[in-house]
């Protein structure tokens, strides 16, 4: 598929039933699908889990799809509210350990450089943000998105959004220099 | 107060929430935003004569490196998660017999055969068509979505449903003598119209083929 057939004739073609025009889209956006909810969770095996409920939900909601919206964000909202949700559910029910688990694949224990140790720990920081914080700072500094796309996908305004990001820099910060 | 004459250095005191305007009187939530967006270098005409803001940002953007060091990480997308989603999309694929809209209140499900039946219907109620019947069809337009529905054949008509999609092909055998285009013409009007208000189908396909005509 030529990189010239953009996202939006995609979901019409998926709209009509083309399968193949949404394994495309699953094929250029998974990897965004995935980051955010690593990033936010801090854990592979949720992420994946969340990346994976993401596509299949906005599959199954593309007769809900604005035509002339853009997928991205759309998809942007499925991860985050379902991460939210994973979130929300994981407290109500047990005890919610997001400093835990972060595996390397490959790396034995010990055999971390000192730089891994470094990237997992500002990893764990971000995920043990609270959420709106979270999701801020992810989509603004890891995802480069701006204030006004932030609030698009969050539904919220852009001066929630800068407090929120306001916020989250300076515990994230506090955090990252107690380690020095 | 800090002294005004004397730059900031102790970042964990900024940072604390203690102390949100330097002594310059520059807010600390916006140097801190302006190193971690990685534009320290950019100085206003104020920064580039402010030690305060100088120092301030030299801090926050060291502080701020190893978050952007993780976000510059690629990320690798596992090799399961494309197969894991086409796996599920093609379980959920075979089951749709149905249209299905999910509302505030429940699905509402109304099954593929059911939506043939209403073309069918439609179509032998059009003056001049003495018989409807579906074909299978390859066409570029229905044969996707009548693949979509693997095991959906019947009878009458065949119809691919898909979400609130439907593609529904119908083999006319017309009256002879009659104008023909315009017998087709009117079955597809009829049985969209027909779909649009007894199922909520909105993306409607009729195609149909005038394949025999009975004198």
């Amino acid at each position: 598929m030529g990189a010239d057939i953009d996202d939006g004739y995609l979901v019409q073609r998926a709209r009509e039933g083309y399968v193949d025009a949404y394994a495309e889209l699953v094929d250029r956006h998974g990897q965004m699908a995935y980051r955010v909810a690593l990033r936010l969770l801090g854990n592979h095996h949720d992420a994946e889990d969340i990346a994976q409920e993401a596509l299949v939900t906005a599959w199954q909601q593309l007769p809900r799809f604005k035509a002339g919206s853009s997928f991205s964000t759309w998809l942007y909202q499925i991860v985050t509210r379902k991460t939210l949700n994973r979130i929300t559910r994981t407290r109500a029910t047990e005890s919610l350990d997001l400093l835990g688990d972060v595996p390397k694949t490959g790396d034995e224990p010990g055999q971390q450089t000192e730089r891994d140790l470094t990237v997992d720990a500002v990893a764990d920081a971000v995920a043990a943000l609270p959420p709106p914080q979270r999701i801020a700072i992810v989509l603004r500094h890891f995802e480069g998105l701006s204030n006004a796309e932030i609030a698009r996908i969050t539904s919220s305004t852009i001066p929630a959004v800068r407090s929120h990001l306001f916020r989250g820099r300076r515990t994230l910060s506090q955090t990252l220099e107690q380690w020095r | 107060m800090t002294d005004p004459g004397q730059p900031v250095h102790d970042v964990r005191q900024l940072l604390s929430g203690t102390t949100r305007h330097l002594a310059c009187g520059a807010d600390t939530d916006e140097l801190l935003e302006q190193a971690a967006d990685g534009h320290a270098g950019q100085l206003t005409d104020h920064q580039r004569h402010c030690l305060h803001c100088q120092a301030a940002l030299k801090e926050f953007s060291r502080v701020w490196e190893p978050v952007r060091s993780l976000a510059a990480e690629h990320v690798t997308v596992p090799a399961t998660l494309k197969t894991a989603v086409a796996s599920q999309i093609r379980k959920l694929i075979a089951d749709v017999w149905y249209t299905f809209h999910l509302g505030d209140s429940g699905a509402i499900r109304i099954a593929a055969r059911v939506v043939a039946t209403i073309a069918r219907e439609a179509a032998r109620n059009v003056p001049g068509v003495r018989a409807a019947f579906g074909r299978s069809t390859h066409s570029t337009t229905a044969g996707p979505a009548e693949k979509a529905t693997l095991r959906h054949h019947h009878s009458h008509a065949a119809a691919g449903v898909l979400g609130r999609t439907a593609v529904v092909d119908l083999a006319i055998a017309a009256q002879y003598g009659t104008q023909l285009d315009a017998i087709a013409r009117e079955v597809q009007q009829r049985a969209i119209a027909e779909l649009r208000a007894k199922t909520g189908l909105h993306d409607v396909t009729v195609n149909v083929t005038i394949d025999d005509v009975i004198t």
